[in-house]
């Protein structure tokens, strides 16, 4: 008997070894790239959508001859999928990373984001995010981390002075705003930063409303309350499901205010958006970070993205592609696939030709955040998704006041 | 493969109390998460390093599960009573961490990283083999306690309190006491999991700590491979941690003639509910148990 169970406790050691001695491959010709994205769960089409574009961006940067300074190498792209959970996200970078990824790009949730930040910091393996609001990934000090999109405080900051800029265009009064956000850092963050710089511009926020992030059904006691200060505008932060419903809420209410004004919305800029709402969607402004509608190559890359994938590329896909494209940027510029060599390329890296309308080249400060990130507003009309402001940004003329009764 | 350690290390935790003890508990995440919150607030916080976080997180846990036994049995809650109750006990804790501004709320803690590889921080490159080693030293430290804890006079006593508490009783053991003692080693065991769980992952948040799902990660590898054996836990952690490996290699890259599987997520969960409903009906000693059984025979 004790033999016997001896036995099966040295076949278990032996399996646990076994299993231990995992297998490190990558060749040398080929650069491979991790992409950490929710590619199922409830984010799924965002993830997925975002990985075509990584894809894209690495099937175009092959056909055109691959890294040229490292003898035409062939980036590969690797997915891993996050499942949306900060702690499946950071085993699939771990995963990625120890299968021979130089660079990780990712991942769309701040909370996810922030662990495999931390992963990728740990592993000296450059993470360039793509989509990930949270100022607090980029508070720790991180070498190996950047991020192109501008952060929560960016977007909050830069929304009010839109909204005051806009106010000011068109001879219209913005004094007084409410703000509606969703609970937790991203929304908390976004608004507190609109609060001070819009006191600078003379914009008072009335009534300042969170809203829960489960359990979302009804938006109008929510809007309600917010209305209850007499606003002329109200300004919103969160995700798509919820923002549909908050513009939504003030259609069925309809209450006398200049405009609805997202600001980092997950919805206002969405294609979708405008067939989602409809005429509940009409006139609704977003400040966002938005891809270059303006730019012909932003405009080709979305024309082939809708043929190859057969649907529309949204701003969070370009940025992946984006992402792909500051990863060999700095891979041609280091001329190694060594990934202490390409954070130092990364760090010093200037590309002119963005794919998003920024006020300038993408450059990483000693944060890592992109200096020239910033917003643009965009606004819904006859069913279409507008850049109307600035006006360099312009596609079609603003509409301000954006709601008529 | 650090993964099916922690496992098997909170399986370990779990079967003490649960099979040797016969205190079902619906709720060994509670006391996961204390080990796990311990080392990551006194590290992120203090900067104590993560040795001692797991020592104090082991102490606290076998504390609170104390107290919380005690009150249970105290008052006679007992059974699919007594599972209730841990599950709500782990529940507990969950809400109250989301809730508790100093252990970050909902957003987590994520523990600071260093530089360089340290023994002392317990901190490597995240592809190093020193975690696979500190793991399996853990588990094989813990697999020693269970084993001498069993053989021990309490651990005896504590089987004949499981079998037959009133003739344990009517014998002159201290039943309230040895439950106790077999309630405080099992906390303590799955607090050092969670320890260790916090220094692999360099971050912890409530659903990594306190989640239902740990919970159920603790009990699925020891009924899978036997509840009240020494060996179950373990082989249970590796059917459970090799499965669920095989299953994300399968559902990335699916063979010809499975593409379907393609991005698939849950497949394995699914395949373990089969699995554990499998082992329910036809091996309800799982798999180490019964084929003891058999050779006994």
């Amino acid at each position: 008997m004790r033999k016997k169970r001896l036995s099966i406790a040295a076949a278990a050691a032996l399996l646990l070894g076994l299993t231990a001695c995992g297998d490190n491959g990558g060749s040398s010709d080929e650069i491979a790239i991790g992409a950490v994205h929710p590619l199922s769960g409830p984010l799924a089409g965002v993830g997925g959508m975002m990985n075509d574009g990584a894809e894209l961006a690495v099937d175009d940067i092959n056909a055109a001859g691959g890294i040229k300074s490292i003898h035409g190498a062939k980036l590969t792209l690797m997915d891993g999928d996050s499942e949306g959970s900060a702690a499946v996200g950071q085993t699939e970078a771990r995963r990625l990373v120890s299968d021979g990824a130089v660079a990780l790009i990712g991942t769309y949730q701040s909370d996810v984001t922030e662990n495999v930040a931390a992963m990728a910091e740990r592993s000296d393996v450059p993470l360039v995010i793509d989509v990930a609001i949270d100022d607090k990934i980029l508070s720790h000090g991180y070498k190996y981390v950047f991020r192109i999109q501008p952060n929560a405080s960016t977007m909050g900051a830069s929304g009010a002075e839109v909204l005051s800029q806009i106010g000011k265009a068109t001879g219209q009064d913005v004094t007084k705003v409410s703000y509606m956000h969703i609970e937790g850092a991203f929304g908390e963050s976004t608004y507190q930063a609109f609060r001070k710089e819009a006191e600078k511009q003379g914009i008072q926020v009335v009534r300042n409303v969170s809203y829960p992030a489960t359990n979302f059904s009804d938006a109008t006691t929510a809007v309600t309350q917010a209305l209850s200060g007499d606003p002329d505008v109200l300004v919103v932060s969160g995700y798509y499901p919820d923002n549909l419903l908050i513009a939504e809420a003030v259609k069925a209410i309809n209450p006398n205010i200049k405009a609805v004004f997202g600001i980092a919305s997950g919805a206002y800029d969405d294609t979708s958006f405008p067939s989602d709402g409809g005429a509940a969607a009409n006139g609704v402004l977003s400040a966002n970070y938005h891809y270059s509608a303006t730019s012909k190559r932003a405009q080709d890359i979305r024309k082939r993205f809708q043929e190859k994938y057969g649907r529309p590329m949204e701003t969070a896909a370009m940025l992946s592609y984006q992402a792909v494209e500051v990863i060999a940027a700095g891979l041609e510029k280091s001329g190694s696939n060594d990934p202490v060599a390409l954070q130092n390329a990364i760090a010093n890296i200037r590309i002119d030709d963005t794919l998003l309308e920024f006020k300038g080249p993408i450059e990483f400060d000693d944060k890592g955040e992109n200096k020239n990130a910033t917003v643009i507003v965009t606004q819904v009309q006859k069913g279409r998704i507008e850049q109307v402001f600035p006006e360099e940004f312009a596609t079609s003329d603003l509409i301000f006041p954006a709601r008529d009764h | 493969m650090v993964k099916i350690l922690i496992f098997a290390i909170m399986a370990v935790g779990w079967n003490i109390m649960s099979g040797y003890g016969g205190m079902f508990s619906f709720g060994h995440a509670a006391f996961f998460g204390i080990g796990a919150y311990s080392v990551a607030y006194l590290l992120s916080a203090h900067g104590l390093n993560p040795w001692f976080g797991m020592l104090f997180g082991a102490m606290l846990a076998a504390i609170v599960g104390t107290v919380f036994a005690f009150l249970c049995l105290r008052y006679k809650l007992e059974g699919s009573y007594f599972a209730l109750a841990t599950f709500a006990f782990a529940q507990m804790f969950f809400l109250l961490t989301e809730n508790l501004e100093f252990l970050n709320r909902t957003e987590g803690i994520n523990i600071p990283i260093l530089q360089d590889d340290s023994w002392l921080m317990m901190q490597f490159h995240p592809t190093s083999y020193n975690y696979y080693w500190i793991g399996l030293f853990l588990l094989v430290a813990a697999v020693a306690v269970s084993i001498w804890f069993v053989h021990s006079r309490p651990g005896r006593f504590t089987t004949a309190i499981r079998d037959d508490e009133v003739a344990a009783e009517s014998l002159g053991i201290a039943v309230l006491r040895h439950r106790l003692i077999t309630v405080a080693l099992s906390c303590a065991i799955t607090a050092i999991a969670g320890g260790f769980y916090t220094q692999y992952y360099m971050f912890v948040g409530p659903n990594q700590g306190f989640g239902m799902q740990v919970s159920v990660d603790a009990i699925v590898p020891a009924v899978i491979g036997g509840v009240g054996t020494i060996w179950g836990p373990l082989i249970g952690a590796v059917v459970v941690g090799g499965l669920s490996e095989t299953i994300a290699d399968l559902v990335r890259n699916p063979p010809a003639g499975l593409e379907f599987l393609q991005g698939l997520s849950g497949l394995d969960v699914a395949i373990y509910a089969i699995l554990l409903i499998i082992i329910v009906v036809f091996l309800p000693k799982g798999i180490y148990g019964t084929i003891r059984e058999r050779l006994r025979k």
